[in-house]
């Protein structure tokens, strides 16, 4: 367990809550740390309300037990549950293990303990609908934004975020060149190098939110290996905790207020946003005066907010005058396999991944469904995990083989992972559950979700693929678990979609919610579609490209 | 957010191998539990929530799960203490199937050995025998939960002593790495 957050650190501005201050950023991760450095640089008054606490890179632990069985970065399931259901006919349940909304509760949010891929969308991905037609029963839908308006700010979060890569063939246009080199590689990336080779492929460096080299007054990876589910104790992982909001703070413009727990957003007679209702850390209730409120709470939170402030002004929820708010939820999919190898690989040691397959991003007709995704070779097993789970199915569960084969495998095994495309179905959802509440008594979040067929089908494609992939590379064993439903949400994409009717969509191109003219919304919940498995990115650039457009609205008075 | 979705594996066989039983909605302080396991170790305490009996048993269960070969097992990681810190802390959900299993473990080692009054007192061999038929019980998925993680788990908690289960699958308990990492990457040649 981190230690005590330090609720009142040294840095950033301090406001009243009286006092009106010109935005408030609901929400200090991948979203809302950007914005909150970008809004304040510009010269605006802004006031970040997170949940979580506020930890310090180095109160960041290697403890496996804690990390994985103790939540000690998340929301803990006893004082905030989460529900499952598979469709709207079905009664929602708390799952007994794990929670059925996982995302970091911190200063930095998801951003601190993610894996760190930094995949760019393709051009393809904004235009998709237009280019292979409607899909029956989906929400399958351009973007109203292109990859020529978003690449200058992919290019912002490359240099000021700080991602590290090389070019590949089929890459999409890039403005300026990585601003670090790929961090050293792995055997993993070594061997998925060789079988693509073999079967044609193209393997290359994956693009990844780690420093390989100090950038912008941070220091590189030691290679200690946490990165997926941990705090980077060094500030290396490009987190907004370690690259954005140092930055925020320093322009004495931006007050980071940790465990401050938003509940409401209230409006005037007008329909303006007025103020934020919150619990700070004594559970105190609070209201922060603001002139406009940025929403970047992530997919589930965010959804779950604007439906809590609903008023009868707003029925149904705050922005909701679409009923989207929520809906067309997308978690990505994701399928792996494992391979045993000859020689050490030693995966455990350095980043996650350090190689990626990008030839099977299109939809291809061939396959006979919709989607598309990459390839990663990866390992992501820390020791209890590996003893608990990182066998091939058929080995011993105990005993003296068990050991031996622990012993023999551990350090000789690796993953290629598939990463793909969710198709955005009305039917998926984060809800309000109307029986379960959290400590605070708010409803539980509610994920209602079934996958697609199409998304089931690529996936399978996807693990045959990484199976060959293992086998091209000389594994002299291959296994993989079976493609399955997901029922726990990761990736949370879709609930507030961007489009350019308000009938259908919840912000404009512009991440301005249609129904509240100072009210915005940026977050993985923007998304319209789901790319193929690594979001942050676009989170970002879209939080950059937002953050440039609410300036110019601000300065010229149309907020 | 991006690609925890990796946990969604380990979910998948933590929660079909545990059989259930790690329900970890109620998990108070691991961090007070791990100083408070080491205070007793450096103490010599005698155990908290087990007793004698029972720890001898669970050790002996443990040490089938992950036994003493040529190489240490987990007797010698001390899991049979990390167990009795779990149980009476984070790990109090597994006190129930560990305790109701209890009782059909004597009854099954004295189906095996009617002179027996232990499982503990066994041969190791016809330990295996009754573990057999037991494998899919709460009580042994419970137990094999807490000796793995036990085993290799960060030794603050009381288990994974002198660092014997990292040392075992060759885990570098050490902060910080250099290339090359491992063979492969260590033998490639530039394109």
């Amino acid at each position: 367990m981190p230690a005590q957050s330090s609720a009142a650190p040294a840095g950033g501005a301090r406001f009243q809550t009286r006092t009106e201050v010109d935005f408030v950023v609901i929400g200090s991760g991948a979203a809302g740390g950007v914005l909150a450095k970008e809004l304040s640089t510009a010269g605006f008054s802004v006031v970040v309300l997170e949940q979580g606490p506020y930890l310090r890179p180095s109160q960041f632990r290697h403890d496996e037990l804690g990390g994985f069985f103790n939540f000690d970065l998340l929301p803990k399931p006893s004082d905030f549950p989460t529900t499952f259901r598979k469709t709207e006919k079905d009664e929602a349940t708390v799952q007994a293990f794990p929670p059925s909304v996982l995302y970091a509760k911190l200063v930095g949010g998801s951003s601190v303990h993610f894996t760190a891929n930094y995949w760019r969308f393709r051009p393809i991905d904004f235009v998709e609908r237009s280019r292979i037609g409607p899909i029956e029963g989906t929400g399958f839908a351009d973007w109203p934004i292109t990859y020529p308006e978003l690449e200058p700010y992919y290019t912002k979060v490359d240099w000021e975020v700080g991602v590290s890569g090389a070019p590949g063939p089929g890459d999409p246009f890039r403005s300026r060149p990585y601003p670090l080199p790929p961090l050293p590689v792995k055997s993993s990336g070594v061997l998925l190098e060789q079988g693509a080779r073999k079967l044609g492929l193209h393997a290359v460096p994956a693009p990844m939110a780690i420093l390989s080299r100090p950038h912008n007054n941070r220091a590189s990876c030691i290679h200690c290996g946490f990165c997926m589910f941990f705090g980077c104790e060094v500030g290396a992982k490009s987190s907004s905790l370690a690259s954005m909001i140092p930055l925020a703070e320093a322009t004495g413009r931006c007050e980071i207020r940790p465990e401050s727990t938003v509940f409401r957003i209230e409006t005037n007679a007008a329909g303006r946003v007025t103020q934020v209702l919150y619990w700070d850390q004594d559970g105190k209730e609070q209201a922060q005066r603001a002139k406009a409120v940025v929403v970047s709470a992530n997919g589930a939170e965010t959804a779950r907010l604007l439906l809590l402030s609903e008023s009868s002004r707003f029925p149904g929820g705050l922005a909701n005058s679409s009923g989207t708010v929520g809906k067309y939820l997308m978690l990505n999919g994701y399928c792996t396999a494992y391979g045993y190898f000859e020689h050490p690989l030693n995966e455990y040691k350095s980043v996650q991944v350090t190689r990626v397959i990008m030839d099977h991003y299109d939809t291809d007709p061939g396959r006979g469904c919709y989607g598309g995704g990459g390839i990663d070779a990866r390992f992501d097993m820390y020791p209890v995990l590996f003893g608990l789970g990182g066998l091939p199915g058929d080995a011993p569960q105990w005993g003296p083989e068990y050991k031996r084969m622990l012993a023999e495998y551990y350090t000789h095994t690796m993953a290629v992972a598939g990463h793909s495309t969710s198709l955005p179905l009305l039917s998926n959802s984060i809800s309000l559950d109307p029986k379960v509440k959290d400590k605070y008594g708010r409803p539980a979040l509610r994920l209602t979700y079934q996958d697609h067929p199409d998304d089931l089908k690529i996936l399978r494609f996807f693990q045959g693929r990484c199976k060959e992939l293992l086998d091209a590379a000389g594994a002299k064993r291959v296994w993989a678990n079976p493609v399955q439903e997901q029922n726990v949400a990761v990736h949370l994409l879709g609930t507030c979609r961007m489009g350019d009717h308000p009938a259908e969509s919840v912000v404009d191109k512009y991440h301005r919610a249609h129904d509240v003219r100072n009210l915005f919304i940026c977050d993985g919940s923007s998304f319209v579609t789901s790319g193929r498995g690594q979001p942050t990115m676009t989170i970002q650039a879209l939080a950059f490209r937002a953050a440039d457009h609410i300036v110019q609205f601000a300065r010229r008075g149309e907020i | 957010m991006t690609d925890l979705s990796s946990r969604r594996d380990f979910v998948a066989s933590s929660s079909t191998l545990v059989g259930g039983a790690w329900l970890a909605f109620h998990l108070p302080a691991v961090q007070a539990a791990a100083a408070h396991a080491r205070r007793a170790l450096a103490r010599r305490a005698p155990f908290e929530i087990l007793t004698p009996e029972e720890a001898k048993e669970l050790e002996a269960v443990a040490a089938q799960i992950i036994p003493t070969d040529d190489t240490p097992g987990a007797r010698e990681a001390g899991v049979v203490y990390f167990m009795d810190q779990a149980l009476g802390t984070f790990g109090g959900q597994f006190l129930q199937p560990i305790r109701g299993g209890l009782p059909d473990l004597l009854k099954a080692a004295r189906a095996k050995n009617p002179a027996v009054r232990s499982f503990a007192e066994l041969s190791f061999e016809q330990q295996t025998d009754v573990l057999r038929g037991m494998e899919h019980t709460p009580f042994f998925g419970a137990v094999r939960f807490l000796t793995v993680a036990g085993m290799f788990g960060d030794p603050s908690y009381g288990g994974n002593q002198d660092q014997v289960g990292w040392k075992l699958i060759g885990f570098d308990g050490g902060h910080a790495h250099q290339p090359p990492f491992g063979y492969y990457d260590a033998n490639a040649r530039p394109e």
